[in-house]
Parts: C-alpha cells; sequence; structure tokens
C-alpha cells in the first residue's frame, strides 16, 4: 500500500511541475499586461516605467526562476491589478466557490444517482426513455442559457428566489442547479450504463434465485459494485464544476474563482490567473490522486495491479 | 379607544409609513468590481464610478459639461506656465482632519511622481510642480503653456497627507479616506462596495443613506436585477436591453453621448489607403447612418472630425461624409490593383464587434477586399502601434476617449506625425496641433482644431463616425442625468417615491 501511495504520489508532483511550468511560458506568450494597465493615451516611456516596476524588464529565465523559488514557498505574490496580495484574494474567493461545487455535486449526485438506477432498473420501457430524454435536455443545454432562463422565470417571475449574488441559502439554489445540470447528467447515464453492466452478472442472477428483493439487490450488491465508475467521474467531474462554474459565476454575479478567472484574464492580471489555473490544476491532480486511492479501498485488484 | 391607545397606534401608521422616506438606500450594478479605491493607483470606470463619490476633485464639471469649482474655488493663469488656485476652506476630511493647500500640494505631487507609477500619469505629466503659497492658494507649474490643464484637474482627487502617509498604500486603499459626500463603510472583495453618506459634507448632501455597488459582470443579470427590483441603477447595457424594458413602467433607460470618439482608422503607409482616392471611396461605402441608428440606436450623433459638441475645439462646419456607395464602387473599379490588395481590419474583443462586421462588409460591398484579424487585446496594441507603420493593420476601429473633453486629448495622439498612434505625417497638421496645445488663447485654438478637423476630412487621413453614447437602466424614480464624462455622482441623484 505504501510504495502504491508513493508512486501515484511521485506522479502527482511531476505533473504539478509540469503544470507550473506550463502556466508561467503561456502566459508570458500572450501578451504584456502594462499596455492594458495604462491609458490608451501612454507613451512609450510610461509603458517601459510600469514594465520596470512590476518587474517584467527582466530576462525570462530570470522571471522562471523567480517564479519557482516563489511556488517552492508557497508564495503567489501580488496582484498587479488589485493590489493585494494573491493569497488574499483566493481565499476571500475559495468559500464562495466551494459553497457552490458542493451545491452542485449534491443536485447532480442526489437526483443523477437515483435517475440513472430507475432508467438501469427499467430499461427497454418508457419511463427509462422519459428519463433519457430529461437527462439528455440537461446535458444540452448551455449554462449561459438555462441560467438567464432561471433567473426571468424564478427570480423576475415568479420572484421565488433572488435574481444574483450571494448572501442566504436561497441565493444558492439556482447557481447550483445550473451548474448540476451537465454533472447530473453525467451521473445518471454512467450511473444506468455501470448498473446495466452488474445486472447481467451471475451473482445478480443468484441473488434474486435467494430470493432478494430489488431494494435489496440495490443496496447490497448493485450500488457497491457500480462505484468504480462513479469514483472515477466524481473526480473528474470535480475539476469539471471548477471549469463549468467560469460561466455560472459571471451569470450569477457568484463572486467565486470563476468569476475571478474571467475578471483576472480580462485585466491581464497575471498573478492572479496563474494562480486560479494552478489551484484547479492541483484540485485536479489531488482529486485523481484520492480517486485512485479510493479505488484501493473499495476493490484491491487496483493496489494488487500496482504492485507487479 | 383612549388617547394613549390611539397615540401609540398613530405613531406605529407614521412610523411604517415614513420609513421608506427616511431610508432610502441605492443599489448600483457595476460590470466589475472597482480594482482599487485609491484614485490615484488604477485607470478603469468601475472604480472612479465608486471612488468619485468618496474623494472630491480639483475641480469638476457640472452636468451641463461647464467645468466648476469644487476644491477650487477660483483660479487664475498667473503666468503661462503658472495656475494659481484658491483652495476651499471649511472642507474636512472623514477623518475628522480638515482639507489644506498642503493636502491639494501633496496630492498632486503624488500623482505626478514616476516613482509613484499611478496609470493616470500621462494626463497629469505635464504638471513640474506644486506649491501652497499665501492666502490658502496653491500654484501649480506646468513644463510650457498648457491649455487643458483645467480639463485635467476636474479628475484629480484630493487626498488627504497625513493620513495616506501613516496609513500606507495597502490600508489607504482598503479603508479610503476622503473629502466627498460618501465615505467608505464596507468593501467586501468580489461582491460590493457599500458607501454611507457623509452628514457633514460642505456641499449638497447625498439623497441616499447607503449606496451599495455590486460587481454583475452579466450585461442580461443587471437588467434581471433592475426588473426584480433588487438594483436601482445599472450601467453598460445596449439597445436590445434598452428596448426589452422600454414596456416595464417600475423601469427605465437613460442614455446620453459620451465625450468617446469612434473613427475607423486607415493605414495611410500601405495600399489601398496611401491612395486618397481609395480613402475616399472607403468614406463613400460606409453608411454611418445605418449604424448609428440602425445597429447601434442608443443615441450616438454622427460626427465627421476627432472631437464631438461634448469637446472644446468642436467645429461646427465640417460637412457630414455622404454615403455614395455606387461612387465608391466607380473608384474601386477604375483602379482594380488596388482594390484587390488584401486588408486586414486589426481588432480585438473589446471593440464593438457588430461595428468592425457591418464595416467590414459594407466595404467589400463596394469591391475592397476587407479581413478581420480578431486578436487580443495586448496583440492588438502592438500590432497598432507597431514601429513599422506601413506593418500595422489597414484598418482599425477605435473609440478615443481623452477623458479631458478637450480636442487636444484625440487629435494629438491620433494625428500628430510623432505620436505612437498616428498614421498621419502631414507637417501642416502636425504645426497646428503643436499650436493649439501651447496656446493660451482660445480663439486660436479654435480656429487651429477647425483647420486641422477641415484638413483630415478633405484628405479622409482618419474617418472620423459617431460620438458614443452611453445606456444606463434605472428605477423610474430615481432622477439621474447621464453625463458626457460619464460621471456617477450620488449627491447629484434624486429620489421620488
Amino acid at each position: 500500500m505504501l510504495r502504491f501511495l508513493l508512486n501515484r504520489g511521485g506522479q502527482a508532483l511531476i505533473a504539478a511541475f509540469g503544470v507550473v511550468t506550463l502556466v508561467f511560458f503561456i502566459q508570458r506568450l500572450s501578451g504584456d499586461p502594462t499596455a492594458l494597465l495604462l491609458p490608451e493615451t501612454a507613451t512609450q516611456q510610461d509603458i517601459e516605467a510600469m514594465r520596470a516596476s512590476l518587474g517584467l524588464d527582466r530576462a525570462l529565465w530570470v522571471q522562471y526562476l523567480d517564479f519557482l523559488w516563489q511556488m517552492a514557498r508557497f508564495d503567489l505574490g501580488r496582484s498587479f491589478v488589485q493590489n493585494a496580495s494573491v493569497w488574499d484574494i483566493i481565499l476571500s474567493r475559495l468559500p464562495q466557490t466551494l459553497q457552490l461545487a458542493a451545491g452542485a455535486l449534491a443536485v447532480a449526485l442526489l437526483i443523477g444517482l437515483p435517475l440513472g438506477l430507475i432508467m438501469a432498473l427499467t430499461r427497454g420501457r418508457a419511463v427509462s426513455r422519459w428519463i433519457m430524454g430529461l437527462v439528455l435536455a440537461c446535458q444540452s443545454m448551455p449554462t449561459f442559457w438555462s441560467g438567464i432562463m432561471m433567473i426571468l422565470v424564478f427570480g423576475v417571475w415568479l420572484r421565488w428566489l433572488p435574481t444574483s449574488g450571494i448572501g442566504t441559502l436561497a441565493h444558492l439554489v439556482m447557481p447550483s442547479v445550473a451548474l448540476g445540470l451537465l454533472s447530473l447528467a453525467t451521473y445518471a447515464r454512467i450511473t444506468r450504463a455501470a448498473v446495466v453492466d452488474e445486472l447481467s452478472r451471475d451473482y445478480v442472477r443468484s441473488a434474486r434465485a435467494r430470493g432478494a428483493g430489488t431494494g435489496r439487490l440495490v443496496r447490497h450488491h448493485l450500488l457497491c459494485n457500480s462505484m468504480i465508475p462513479i469514483i472515477t467521474i466524481t473526480a473528474l467531474e470535480i475539476s469539471q464544476l471548477l471549469a463549468g462554474a467560469v460561466i455560472v459565476e459571471t451569470v450569477f454575479a457568484w463572486p467565486g474563482l470563476g468569476l475571478l478567472t474571467v475578471q483576472s484574464i480580462a485585466a491581464r492580471d497575471f498573478m492572479v490567473v496563474q494562480a486560479v489555473v494552478l489551484l484547479g490544476a492541483f484540485v485536479t491532480i489531488g482529486a485523481n490522486l484520492a480517486a485512485d486511492i479510493l479505488y484501493s479501498i473499495v476493490d484491491p485488484r487496483v493496489r494488487l495491479g500496482a504492485k507487479s | 379607544m383612549n388617547h394613549t391607545m390611539k397615540a401609540l397606534l398613530t405613531g406605529v401608521a407614521l412610523a411604517v409609513f415614513a420609513m421608506p422616506a427616511f431610508a432610502r438606500d441605492i443599489t448600483i450594478d457595476l460590470a466589475g468590481e472597482p480594482s482599487s479605491l485609491d484614485p490615484q493607483v488604477q485607470w478603469n470606470p468601475d472604480s472612479y464610478y465608486v471612488y468619485r463619490n468618496i474623494f472630491d476633485n480639483l475641480v469638476t464639471r457640472s452636468n451641463a459639461g461647464e467645468i466648476v469649482a469644487e476644491i477650487a474655488t477660483a483660479w487664475e493663469q498667473t503666468s503661462d506656465t503658472e495656475l494659481t488656485l484658491t483652495i476651499r476652506e471649511g472642507v474636512t476630511f472623514h477623518d475628522g482632519t480638515a482639507l489644506t493647500p498642503e493636502d491639494v500640494a501633496f496630492s498632486v505631487k503624488r500623482i505626478t511622481d514616476p516613482a509613484f507609477a499611478s496609470p493616470q500619469l500621462g494626463q497629469f505629466n505635464q504638471i513640474t510642480g506644486a506649491e501652497v503659497v499665501e492666502g490658502n492658494k496653491v500654484k501649480l507649474t506646468t513644463d510650457g503653456p498648457y491649455p487643458a490643464l483645467l480639463a485635467q484637474l476636474v479628475k484629480l482627487s484630493i487626498v488627504p497627507k497625513a493620513a495616506v502617509e501613516a496609513m500606507g498604500a495597502e490600508a489607504f486603499n482598503a479603508s479610503p479616506v476622503g473629502s466627498g459626500p460618501y465615505k467608505i463603510m464596507d468593501w467586501t472583495r468580489g461582491v460590493s462596495v457599500t458607501l454611507a453618506r457623509n452628514d457633514g459634507y460642505w456641499g449638497t448632501v447625498g439623497p441616499f443613506d447607503t449606496a451599495v455597488f455590486r460587481a454583475v459582470p452579466d450585461a442580461a443579470t443587471r437588467i434581471a436585477d433592475l426588473q426584480a427590483g433588487t438594483a436601482d441603477l445599472v450601467v453598460s447595457i445596449d439597445s436590445d436591453a434598452a428596448a426589452q424594458i422600454a414596456g416595464n413602467p417600475n423601469i427605465k433607460a437613460l442614455s446620453a453621448p459620451t465625450e468617446r470618439v469612434a473613427y475607423l482608422g486607415l493605414n495611410l503607409d500601405a495600399p489601398p489607403f496611401n491612395d486618397p482616392e481609395m480613402r475616399k471611396a472607403a468614406s463613400l461605402a460606409i453608411d454611418n447612418l445605418g449604424i448609428t441608428e440602425g445597429l447601434l440606436a442608443a443615441g450616438e450623433v454622427p460626427v465627421a472630425q476627432l472631437a464631438s459638441p461634448a469637446h472644446f475645439g468642436y467645429s461646427p462646419d465640417i460637412a457630414p461624409f455622404v454615403y455614395d456607395p455606387d461612387a465608391a464602387r466607380a473608384i474601386t473599379a477604375a483602379r482594380p490593383e488596388l482594390a484587390a490588395t488584401p486588408v486586414v481590419f486589426g481588432t480585438a474583443p473589446v471593440f464593438d464587434q457588430r461595428v468592425v462586421q457591418a464595416l467590414q462588409q459594407m466595404l467589400n460591398d463596394v469591391g475592397f477586399k476587407v479581413e478581420i484579424s480578431m486578436t487580443d487585446m495586448p496583440t492588438y496594441l502592438a500590432a497598432a502601434r507597431a514601429e513599422d507603420r506601413a506593418a500595422r493593420p489597414g484598418l482599425t476601429f477605435g473609440r478615443w476617449s481623452c477623458a479631458c473633453q478637450d480636442a487636444d486629448g484625440i487629435a494629438y495622439p491620433l494625428l500628430k506625425s510623432d505620436s505612437s498612434w498616428s498614421r498621419v505625417n502631414d507637417p501642416k497638421v502636425d504645426a497646428l496641433l503643436e499650436q493649439a496645445r501651447v496656446s493660451l488663447d482660445d480663439k486660436v485654438r479654435l480656429d487651429a482644431y477647425a483647420e486641422v478637423a477641415k484638413m483630415v476630412r478633405e484628405n479622409y487621413y482618419v474617418l472620423p463616425m459617431y460620438q458614443a453614447a452611453v445606456l444606463y437602466g434605472a428605477a423610474t424614480g430615481l432622477t439621474f442625468e447621464p453625463t458626457a464624462n460619464e460621471s456617477m455622482f450620488l449627491n447629484r441623484m434624486t429620489w421620488a417615491e
């Protein structure tokens, strides 16, 4: 088990280093932030002065080494635009993003899993096809459209929910649903496929022969054995949720990391953009590592495979 | 019912009905949050909508556009390079200290110090000195005669020397201390800034107890907030949204022409626009009215010069461009080789792509071969200001504002041959621009700008298009007069139930 952990942990570290390097160079390739920080009327001298004051006039490799050293100390630097420490900015946005991701994941899991299960158990029947239609509709609606539609219906027309912003639990409902819909569809389809796969196995026939009802069959046999693909998907979905949050947060004026990303990219706020991208990468790497470890707990074959 | 009971009920009823009138607050949806509330360290609308209510400026513009007293009560040009301003007495900062001429001199020196690296430096860098003189006055020195100085001082916010020095840059940014009609109450990063009324304000006191400025990036969401009544004023909406709210009795759209002038820039150093006839063809191809009234429809005003009626130096005698695609076709047909030269139309997402695409189509309809090249902003800026002028994009569309409402602010950077933005190389235009820039005689300046406008129009050096408009959405009860400089002063608004 220890070797398995070290192996996976080492891979995660290499991935993290790669991400840090890529983020640094891609951002520098994409343009000079100083032109955007100054008014159009700024002269070349003004631009040079600004570049010097931000340290952008140094050689690229010096900036890169400096950046690596900073990362090693977990120093994310200061935002040129907001005039504040990047850690403070990120930490002020993180709680909202976590709330939103949790809300969306709850929507996706609590609705998507049962729907998938029902579809599997009723496969071939009209109910199953209807649910599949609904799931496909959820998956096909772009969030910027479904978000605005929800705002118009529930915020402006019915006035049940606040139109935008944060504050109460009611504020969380629409953004969570908008963000969760896509994952909901994924969960429903993956669960259906996994359960259908399990249903054809011998142990299910034996259990039925022993007289197990559908409820017992699902609880004791099917769910546990269908878990591997669902765990895999959860790891992927968490990173998906972070990416999807960019649009949802913009539509609902939800002050999370997604909105921060959009604003910082528009303002060429290098420091913040690279911090957010790194955070996203680390979350993805972390989630995958956690999924690997979870597999090995749920299904010992994974662990044994790693040894050989 | 006894008297006590009656009195009590009356009291309750009064309290219930009178409450809203006392506790009127306002919520304003901006597109983004202020990047900073220190008035001297950034340059973007989301910041100055907010901080200009916290800080007073040296002078200001009335809603009609005239430069009027604010912290300076009077001013006098004491020599060609010296402006002496009398500082208002009895003004206090939110921390209770008095605003003195020392604070004014400090504010000027702070923003003009190159080491401070303010993004606004370019607007004030002709000021070389600020000193306190006897009689509650401050004397500003410029590096030459500078007629646009007062117009620039409209944006110079006064910060308290003692507080800035004691608090340090970061703390001052987080809780700025000004002398304006509102003071900072709370700033929740990424969410909102809340201001509270300064009851001891020396001028017109604001009508709202508190004002909340929120960051709502999506225009459709800002409109929804307005419709649901959770916002009272929203910025940056387009004419489609304005039409959408037109039928709703609770909200209204407000519009005003701004001091931004939209223009089509031509590369005079490369074919086909190095040929004056081809430039004329381009001007004939553009249906300016179709763009302003059909496409944008927010109250844009067509212009044929690089200034608008909101600018000092606007010349009322410049003839509008003619729209005649047939005449344009005749010109391009006579020059098939030039017309077939591919033209790159450089642009970035920040520019209104509806206009860019309309222009492309209008030009191609008369025989040009225009291709749009969309890049991100820094790449666009680098291409549009490339050292080798012939290598710059053949066409660019821009909306220029100097935030000073003076013809100098647009004409000088876009037309003076040695400016990094200019594509024009005409010694006569250069001489006129230089003359107008340093003359303190209004008549001389107006004549020079009229001559420049005429030359630009005759030679089609640049194709000015329209004076851009700005649209706001507001609750019906709110009185807010949009201005050309896009100010948003809370103490100039009123609220009627």
